[in-house]
Formats: structure tokens, sequence, C-alpha cells
């Protein structure tokens, strides 16, 4: 019997995925004035789903891709891309209302996918403690 | 599912046929099967609203709700073992 | 990534744009400043905001996502104004005045402003995530 199944993988790499992805829209808002700056965003769905179909592995073979976080090689890295947009005088490409509506969602996922990985987690607890905590 | 009341009574009941059987061995197996089953389900419509939130897809409260169930109905199921097995120990240890 | 290194970059953006609106401010302290240490008129001031590639603000530990690489001073000459009695009128009897647009330096001011927001706004949901991310602990 697996104790932690498919459903708590793939959690776990959505959290990875988020938190990712926040730091990358941090920093297009850190360059919200910077000229010629191209924001770059994370495509949750497709990095969690390649994830979840079977593991890639540490691989850092283009200059998008981020090296993993610990060395065990179960994380693979997060790819971000760039994103299309108009850009302003000064060469901008930052649309700053779309970044702050997305990561205020992206936050909010984050929180959402951490407090339903905990609920998992404790239902098993329940389970393994016989019924007692 | 049958009370197990019966248990606590003084005297044997398989001798009594007036009284509620003690071990009625279909319907306490169908019983836990119903309860198994209860998580079963619960459990997977939970891990599929998980995955579908993970994705970036789904919607928030029908994912707390899954959850909720699949917790609560692995608590009743928990509680029905336990007390299953409580009632076989205190039947294994009459004398008989 | 992780949570600090993503602190580190929404606090970067949050000095930039604190710089950005120091020296509009002084600027515009400075927009009638006809004479400074040097002697000359003040001439306004501009930041040139320099940004780090994402993966290079992972991997650099100290690597801020944006900063004022350099502050350059506005070569544009100001206004000159004809004020024989002023003591600082050359012999045609004009002054110079600063380069300082006042309308402009309040534009950027107000950008700047804006901008402070966003990071600052962008810290407290990195900081209510962290939260999120302890409670799991319990």
């Amino acid at each position: 019997m697996r104790l932690f199944d498919a459903t708590t993988a793939t959690l776990e790499r959505a959290l990875d995925v988020r938190l990712t992805r926040q730091g990358v829209l941090a920093h297009n808002v850190a360059n919200v004035d910077t000229p010629g700056f191209t924001p770059r965003d994370v495509n949750v769905t497709t990095q969690v789903q390649t994830a979840a179909a079977g593991g890639l592995g540490l691989d850092a073979t283009q200059g998008a891709h981020l090296g993993a976080e610990g060395s065990s090689g179960s994380r693979p890295a997060v790819t971000t891309e760039e994103v299309p947009g108009a850009r302003r005088l000064d060469g901008n490409a930052v649309d700053v209302d779309r970044v702050m509506a997305t990561l205020a969602e992206n936050a909010m996922q984050y929180s959402a996918a951490a407090r339903t990985v905990s609920r998992k987690l404790a239902i098993l607890r329940y389970v393994a403690s016989d019924g007692n905590g | 599912m049958r009370p197990i009341a019966g248990l606590t009574d003084g005297a044997p009941p398989l001798v009594e046929p007036a009284r509620k059987p003690l071990v009625n061995g279909p319907e306490f197996t169908s019983a836990l099967e119903k309860a198994v089953d209860n998580v079963e389900r619960a459990q997977q419509s939970a891990d599929a609203q998980a995955t579908k939130l993970a994705t970036g897809g789904g919607n928030l409260h029908e994912v707390a709700l899954a959850l909720e169930k699949a917790d609560i109905t692995m608590r009743v199921a928990v509680k029905v073992r336990n007390k299953v097995v409580e009632a076989y120990q205190d039947v294994m240890r009459m004398n008989v | 990534m992780d949570f600090f290194a993503a602190f580190r970059v929404s606090a970067s953006g949050l000095a930039a744009q604190r710089e950005r609106v120091d020296i509009a401010t002084g600027n515009l302290a400075n927009a009638e400043s006809t004479r400074g240490p040097d002697g000359q008129p003040y001439r306004r001031r501009d930041p040139v905001l320099e940004a780090v590639t994402f993966e290079d603000a992972l991997a650099g530990a100290e690597t801020p996502a944006v900063r004022v690489a350099e502050v350059v001073q506005d070569p544009t000459p100001g206004k000159r104004v004809y004020q024989p009695g002023h003591p600082d009128a050359d012999a045609q009897g004009f002054v110079t005045y600063p380069n300082v647009d006042p309308v402009h330096e309040m534009v950027n001011l107000m950008s700047a402003s804006r901008g402070y927001e966003a990071n600052a706004t962008s810290f407290e949901t990195l900081k209510a995530m962290a939260q999120r991310a302890l409670e799991i602990f319990r």
C-alpha cells in the first residue's frame, strides 16, 4: 500500500511551481519601471502536468531553465516564458495591473494547495493513529 | 446497521432466539464493506478535485468540500472499525 | 525557488523605487538653485534602472532583481531669464535656472510612488504565502 499517493506528489509539485511563479511575478514588479524589460511568467498547468506525467530529470539545457533546489533530483526545474505585450516608450513591457492581479491569484492558489496537502496528510495521520489524533 | 448493544446483555444471545443475534455475519460485513466503499469513493473524489486544483483549474469550495467529506467518511469508517474490533474482543473474552 | 530569494527580489524593487523618489524630490527641492557648490546652476538628475535576469537573480545570492545602475545628470541647458539685478546674472543680465520642470518631476514622483506600492504589495503577498507554508507544520 502506497502511503503517499500521486495526488500528494502533484500537490507538492504545484506548491513548487506556484512559489517559483510568485518569484517571477515579484521580479516583474521589481522591474516595472526598468527600460527595455520583458516580463516573464510560468504556465502552471503544463509545469505541474509534465512533472506528474513521469518526472523530468534535472534538465537545465536551456537558458530559461532554472536550477532545481535540493540535490535529490526529484524536483525538476520550472521553466519560465516571456510574456508578449505592448511596450511603452522606454521599452518596458510590464502590465502592472495584470501582474498585480496575477500575483494575488497565485498566492491564493498556493494557499489552497498548501491547505489541501495539509488536510490530506491529516487524514492519513488520523488513520495511522487508529483514530486517536 | 445492527446495533451492537446486544453485547452488553448478560445472557448468551446465541441460545435465546428472541434476542438479536450477536454476530450476524452478513450484516456486519456488508456494513463494513459499505463504509469502506464510501471512504474509497470520497477519497477518490477528493483526489480528483485536488489534482484539478494543482493544475490550475477547479474551484476552491468544491475542493474544500470534497476534502471535508473525505475526512468525515474516513473518521466514521475508523470509528466503525474500532467498534467492530471492540465487539469481537468482548465476545472472545466471554466464558463459553 | 525559495521564499528568501523571492523576498530579496521584492526588497530590491522597493529600494530602486525609493531611490527614484529621492532623486525626484532632490530635483524638486533644487528647482530654483541658480548656484551649486561648483558655482554652476543645478542640473537635474535621472536614475538609470537596470534589470537582472530572473535566472541570475536566483543564482546570485547578493544580486538584486533591479538596481539603479547610475545617476546621470541631465545635460539639457536650463531656462535663461532676464534678471539684471540677480547676483548670478551673467554679463548680459541673464540668469540660467536649473533644467528642472516641476511637472515632469511630479510625474516621476507619482510613478515611483506607485511602483513602491506595487512592490510593497508584492512583498506582503509573499509574506502571507510563507505563513501558509508554515501552517503545514501544524
